[in-house]
């Protein structure tokens, strides 16, 4: 049996160990195995292939692991469904944006919402200033789209679909919140603002970033695992990952 | 959280009140063999219109899910020839025939769970036609080729169900009620959660929502519409037969979709007045055998023309001839 999750802090967040993932003869993963500890930012660096968004598939359900452990805050789950996982805080965005595109972002911070509360079902519309909406509002300040909250997501920016990805992200008050690639695409003008948005994210959430500009990568996280072929290459901290001669190879699009 | 706008609230209470006042102009004929028919009709259609734009399930398994329906309240029927076993009054018959095409919705939703697009049309044909070719040859329930006879409908105010005005209000009553009950689900969690299936499976999953669960009671929901619409054209026919189930009749209801539009409720009932209306006129004009030719060709038509349908065609109409005034408007303050 597992531990109960709640009233042990010494947890890691998360747990990977040996975790592969298969996709008929393609190993996309294999062997991984990492820690997380409550609270830590992590960035996973990585070439194209390397399997960083396969990794995060094999934690959020979306594609469950073909072999090894997952755990999350003490308890194994490896083979959840992925609204289950969802429903244990566990919360990401994705790479290419997949927003709810005939929705406006009110809607979409809404279902987001109320995906964490019964009434899923509902056939009952929400009364105006009922605390779900006031919930999204906040939300909608937290990522900075207070002011096209009635705009259909079709008709937003690109920048801003990224800023809405995280505040649907952010809206079950996840414990660990999985970012992939949050910056690409953005133009010079938009990434300040994700940045910041980032800076204020809750120190005690639990972050994991796949980002390809080191940049943004080294200055959101505190340690760096780096990835190549499916595998880990590389762990270290934030600041000594440049100096990692391996690291160099990769970015220097060096040394296979 | 989002209203109908008044123009809408508008639109429809002025639409409602035009069909309430027919019958002061037009004759039975009109009323129950063109109006009240493509009201029916309007509602199985509308049921895939639902799933199809709100859902993005194109279902050909919505004619099944109607006759499943009519042949629960022909089974169930006082008045049916030949009477079956379970024979009770039309007031509990009726109600326990749209229950049966909401548990049948329930179980298509379930089998095609985890298809999509041709697959799902596939599996949806395929239960379809199943269902015609078990009805065709179960004698002891379905009795077959022939059918169930004389489903006349209950009594309403001591009136025959098959009276013009009774008939016609009642189908204009359930049409309604389908439409605004579509427009109402569509707003609320569920159906939020419906449409973001729609654009984004993953997402929905990785927001916290079951979307297999989901697709299940959508499926159900339109099942529950079909079977009002299943109903109602027992009764218009006066009877249910397998051919009334059959390929043919699918195809039909899916003709009456794409011709009104699948992209509004509404078009369904457009496409299917549409069809009724070539239906019953075309023998007179070019002789019934070339009525398949004459829908196919109208169809090819539409899709061509207006890939959104009667309706979409009517939308930008709207949008071209609002945009024009506004110009001139725009015009004189600019001078």
């Amino acid at each position: 049996m597992s531990a109960s999750p709640s009233h042990s802090s010494d947890l890691p967040a998360l747990t990977l160990e040996g975790v592969g993932r298969r996709f008929g003869a393609l190993r996309a993963v294999s062997d991984v195995t990492l820690r997380i500890e409550q609270g830590e930012r992590r960035a996973i660096l990585g070439p194209n292939g390397a399997g960083k968004t396969t990794l995060f598939n094999t934690i959020c359900g979306d594609y469950p692991p073909t072999s090894g452990k997952i755990t999350f805050f003490g308890t194994d789950i490896s083979q959840l469904k992925p609204h289950r996982r969802a429903r244990l805080g566990i919360g990401r965005t994705y790479q290419s944006s997949t927003l709810f595109s005939g929705l406006t972002v009110r809607e979409n911070l809404y279902l987001a919402v109320r995906a964490m509360k019964p009434g899923r079902f509902s056939l009952l519309k929400a009364g105006k200033g009922s605390a779900d909406l006031v919930r999204v509002q906040e939300l909608a300040q937290q990522v900075r789209v207070d002011h096209i909250l009635d705009t259909r997501i079709d008709a937003v920016s690109h920048g801003q679909r990224r800023q809405v990805e995280i505040g649907m992200a952010l809206a079950g008050s996840p414990r660990l919140l999985m970012l992939d690639e949050p910056a690409a695409g953005l133009s010079a003008a938009e990434r300040p603002e994700l940045v910041a948005l980032m800076a204020e994210l809750p120190r005690d959430l639990t972050l994991i970033l796949i980002e390809h500009d080191m940049d943004v990568a080294l200055a959101n996280s505190e340690k760096v695992t780096v990835m190549k072929d499916g595998e880990v290459v590389v762990e270290s901290t934030s600041d000594k990952v440049a100096d990692d001669p391996m690291v160099q190879a990769i970015y220097l699009g060096e040394g296979h | 959280m989002i209203m109908m706008t008044t123009r809408q609230w508008l639109a429809t209470a002025a639409g409602v009140a035009i069909l309430l006042s027919l019958p002061l102009f037009l004759p039975n004929f009109w009323l129950v063999n063109i109006f009240g028919r493509a009201m029916v009709y309007g509602v199985v259609a509308l049921s895939l219109t639902f799933l199809a734009h709100y859902g993005g399930f194109v279902s050909l398994a919505q004619t099944m899910l109607a006759g499943v329906a009519g042949y629960a309240v022909a089974m169930m029927a006082p008045t049916a020839i030949p009477l079956g076993p379970m024979a009770m009054p039309y007031y509990a018959a009726i109600p326990l025939a749209v229950l049966a095409a909401t548990i049948a919705g329930a179980i298509v939703g379930m089998i095609a769970v985890n298809t999509r697009e041709i697959y799902l049309l596939m599996i949806t044909l395929a239960l379809a036609v199943g269902f015609s070719l078990f009805a065709q040859s179960n004698i002891t329930w379905f009795r077959g080729y022939e059918g169930i006879r004389n489903i006349v409908g209950p009594e309403i105010m001591g009136l025959p169900f098959r009276a013009p005005l009774v008939f016609y209000y009642v189908a204009l009553g359930v049409a309604v009620s389908m439409f605004l009950l579509v427009l109402y689900v569509v707003r609320t969690p569920f159906g939020l959660v419906l449409q973001a299936i729609r654009d984004s499976d993953r997402r929905a999953a990785a927001i916290g929502y079951y979307v297999g669960l989901h697709r299940i009671a959508s499926f159900a929901l339109a099942g529950f519409i079909a079977g009002w619409g299943g109903v109602l054209i027992t009764f218009y026919n006066i009877g249910i037969t397998p051919s009334s189930i059959g390929l043919w009749a699918t195809v039909a209801v899916l003709i009456m979709a794409v011709i009104g539009g699948l992209g509004h409720p509404l078009g369904a009932f457009i496409g299917a007045l549409i069809y009724t209306v070539m239906d019953t006129f075309a023998s007179s004009i070019i002789g019934h055998d070339r009525f398949n030719t004459l829908i196919g060709v109208v169809f090819l038509a539409i899709v061509l023309l207006s890939p959104d349908g009667v309706w979409g065609f009517g939308k930008r109409l709207t949008a071209a001839v609002g945009k024009a005034p506004q110009r001139t408007v725009d015009r004189e303050k600019t001078s």
